[in-house]
């Protein structure tokens, strides 16, 4: 099967879906609404978003000098950079790390960058149990799911699927899943013990601060600040676009992020790491501390996103991962984020997946999308995605990467709409055929390739006359001498 | 073999050559600030948007008023015993000895250095159930507050029971998150952790029902101390 028939096949299971469809709509609708009104509340958040872009545009633009400045500077903390050119780099570093520190059990704080270079799945080879710790994130790995949006991994699931869950897979008594609350609170007792236990514990960054040499990392539920206080090693996984000048800009850019994302002002926990503590009377600005990782290992990764720098694609790796896009997306609202295949899905997603992996497994995800804009409209960084789509589209057509019938049928459209009179002739002639075949108004089934439009949904009736054949008669009335 | 740094700064440069970047300057933006407010209207924007989030606001003007704040607290949830930051960092002289005179005990602790002797001694933290920490600056549009790690200022106390009491000095409050940076951009890194913290822990992640205390505290009361 070719990759846009798996993707079609997706969306179809997506669609027949009605549950879940129904699901997505209304809780996409609620974000949506949240990040609204959180936006309103800001002073003048049209300049705030204006000043974001302006950091963002400018970190990528010398992300090179911010990024070295940033090894430079964490390394004086007493962090460990490491970097990785590709996700086998990646996974294969955080291996070693676990192998050298002889961890067994490793928690960790969701990552969409984890995900990307399939990092668990490595660490489970070599032997280390890793378990994840946001509660939507540890439905996914207890049911062996995949995430299906950036922000709420687990909007496809109901409440009863979870209670069914951890009763199968965990043991958990009806009681102790009767509802939302009782589920929670027997996800933070099993959860709290590997907490307890776990030598390691791994996260993302949200952002890395350049002068200070600090990873942020926000979370509402706190695992993410377990994640990197309870085990003795910290291992943090960045995407090597992920840098701000300054603390001051990481402000600009939190006071947007879960804004757009979720409508809160801030998330519960904005979590800034400056190195490991270190033993007191050793000089360091963190000695003396009675908690938190006695090692930090930063690993910064490419994997195809220098790829998606060099070029037209440049200004996605704006990027803050608020999912705000998605939220608003009316493709997303209806298929949900497996449709898309990818790590990342949505609008970001259908630039973020061909981008940095290259458009020959992912071609058809740029065309999922009706370039209305509503993605650009709420970017709290104003990434144009839809000129983004668009490249890319153009891209694959000049890789002929697009379907045959597309390849074949735009230059015939063009052959025709280039010649008036030929126009006029064959719009009349289908106009004349539409209505032969239509009832009530409606045409049910179209013929040949153009059944796909109406396969779920009618084809209206056009009107007796054309455009042009009113215009050219009421022009004729108006003008006549009286 | 080209060292993995190298390979991946040269590719960002190669990269950079032909990146279309809309909207890049060459110097740093600058942040913009927001005009200051007088300080009770932040401290009621601070309580409200604090209570918003259910958290709990007290106000304290001695050592004395805040332990039978706590205790009071203590005794709602069941705590007898509690972490706690230094007596020194808690912003409020001899509070400790205060709730040491109300049959609190704190639970002092320093993690080892030693792999082994860490691993033990961290599961015994998990049972206390309450936490107490000073706080070194309070931001209103979030109903948040900000904690530097240091020397007797543990990040476990704000983080592993399920209650957490935090002393907020009013004299330290700021409009916005972005304005406490740039005023103060060497609180990031003054310890190896800064938190800010608005609200008790929470999700929303089944079926977007909002849940507190998924992880970390579940019960947050700030004491407002002048």
């Amino acid at each position: 099967m070719t990759s846009a028939a798996a993707f079609y096949r997706r969306i179809d299971d997506a669609l027949a879906n009605t549950r879940v469809r129904q699901a997505l709509a209304s809780t996409m609708t609620r974000l949506a609404d949240r990040r609204t009104d959180a936006l309103a509340s800001l002073p003048d958040s049209d300049a705030l978003r204006d000043q974001a872009r302006r950091i963002r545009a400018h970190t990528i633009a010398h992300l090179d000098r911010y990024l070295e400045t940033f090894a430079t500077n964490a390394e004086a903390r007493g962090c460990r950079i490491h970097w990785a050119p590709t996700a086998a780099d990646a996974t294969r570093i955080v291996v070693e790390i676990a192998r050298e520190a002889g961890i067994t059990l490793a928690v960790k704080s969701k990552s969409m960058v984890t995900e990307e270079i399939e990092l668990n799945a490595a660490l489970e080879a070599a032997g280390v149990r890793v378990v994840e710790t946001d509660l939507g994130e540890f439905v996914v790995q207890v049911g062996e799911d995949r995430p299906s949006h950036i922000i709420a991994p687990i909007v496809h699931r109901r409440r009863e699927d979870v209670a069914r869950l951890f009763q199968e897979k965990l043991g958990a008594r009806p009681e102790e899943v009767a509802d939302v609350a009782a589920i929670t609170a027997f996800a933070r007792r099993t959860l709290r013990r590997d907490f307890l236990q776990a030598g390691m514990g791994i996260s993302g960054v949200n952002m890395a601060v350049a002068d200070s040499g600090s990873v942020c990392l926000v979370t509402n539920e706190g695992n993410g600040r377990l994640t990197t206080t309870l085990p003795r090693v910290h291992v943090a996984v960045m995407g090597l676009e992920r840098v701000v000048p300054t603390a001051a800009d990481l402000g600009v850019l939190l006071q947007l992020l879960a804004r757009s994302a979720t409508g809160q002002a801030l998330s519960v926990y904005t979590n800034v790491i400056s190195g490991p503590r270190r033993p007191a009377g050793s000089g360091s600005p963190n000695a003396g501390e009675p908690d938190g990782p006695d090692a930090i290992h930063v690993v910064i990764v490419d994997n195809g996103r220098t790829k998606m720098l060099d070029g037209p694609l440049a200004e996605m790796l704006y990027c803050i991962r608020c999912g705000a896009c998605l939220n608003v997306c009316p493709v997303y609202r209806h298929i949900g984020g497996h449709a898309y295949g990818g790590v990342y899905p949505g609008p970001m997603g259908a630039v973020v997946s061909p981008g940095q992996m290259g458009l020959d497994a992912w071609s058809e995800l740029p065309q999922a999308s009706s370039l209305c804009g509503a993605c650009r409209d709420v970017c709290p960084v104003r990434i144009d995605l839809p000129r983004l789509l668009l490249t890319l589209r153009a891209q694959a057509a000049e890789r002929e990467l697009t379907p045959w019938w597309l390849r074949l049928g735009m230059p015939l459209y063009a052959a025709v709409a280039t010649r008036p009179a030929l126009y006029q002739w064959l719009g009349s002639m289908a106009a004349r055929v539409a209505h032969g075949v239509a009832r009530g108004g409606w045409v049910r089934r179209l013929p040949g390739p153009l059944a796909g439009w109406t396969a779920s949904r009618d084809f209206p009736a056009p009107a007796r006359r054309s455009f042009l054949q009113s215009y050219e008669e009421r022009r004729g009335r108006t003008e006549r001498p009286s | 073999m080209t060292p993995p740094k190298d390979q991946v700064l040269g590719a960002i440069r190669h990269s950079l050559r032909r990146a279309v970047l809309p909207g890049a300057e060459a110097t740093p933006p600058r942040t913009a600030r927001v005009a200051p407010a007088d300080r009770p209207a932040l401290l009621r924007q601070f309580e409200q948007a604090l209570v918003a989030l259910t958290g709990h606001v007290h106000h304290a003007a001695s050592a004395g008023e805040a332990a039978d704040i706590i205790a009071a607290v203590a005794a709602e949830h069941g705590a007898r015993t509690f972490l706690s930051w230094d007596g020194g960092e808690l912003g409020c002289d001899g509070l400790l000895e205060a709730l040491a005179s109300r049959h609190l005990t704190r639970v002092a602790y320093d993690l080892a250095f030693d792999a082994a002797q860490r691993a033990g001694a961290v599961p015994g933290l998990g049972d206390v159930i309450l936490g107490l920490t000073g706080s070194d600056a309070a931001i209103a549009d979030a109903g948040a507050i900000v904690l530097v790690s240091g020397p007797g200022r543990g990040r476990l106390a704000s983080l592993l029971p399920p209650v957490h009491v935090a002393l907020v000095s009013a004299s330290r409050i700021h409009p916005t998150l972005p304005d406490l940076l740039a005023d103060h951009p060497e609180l990031v890194a003054r310890g190896a952790n800064l938190v800010v913290i608005a609200g008790p822990s929470r999700t929303a992640d089944i079926e977007m029902t909002l849940t507190h205390g998924v992880h970390g505290p579940k019960h947050l009361h700030v004491i407002l101390m002048p």
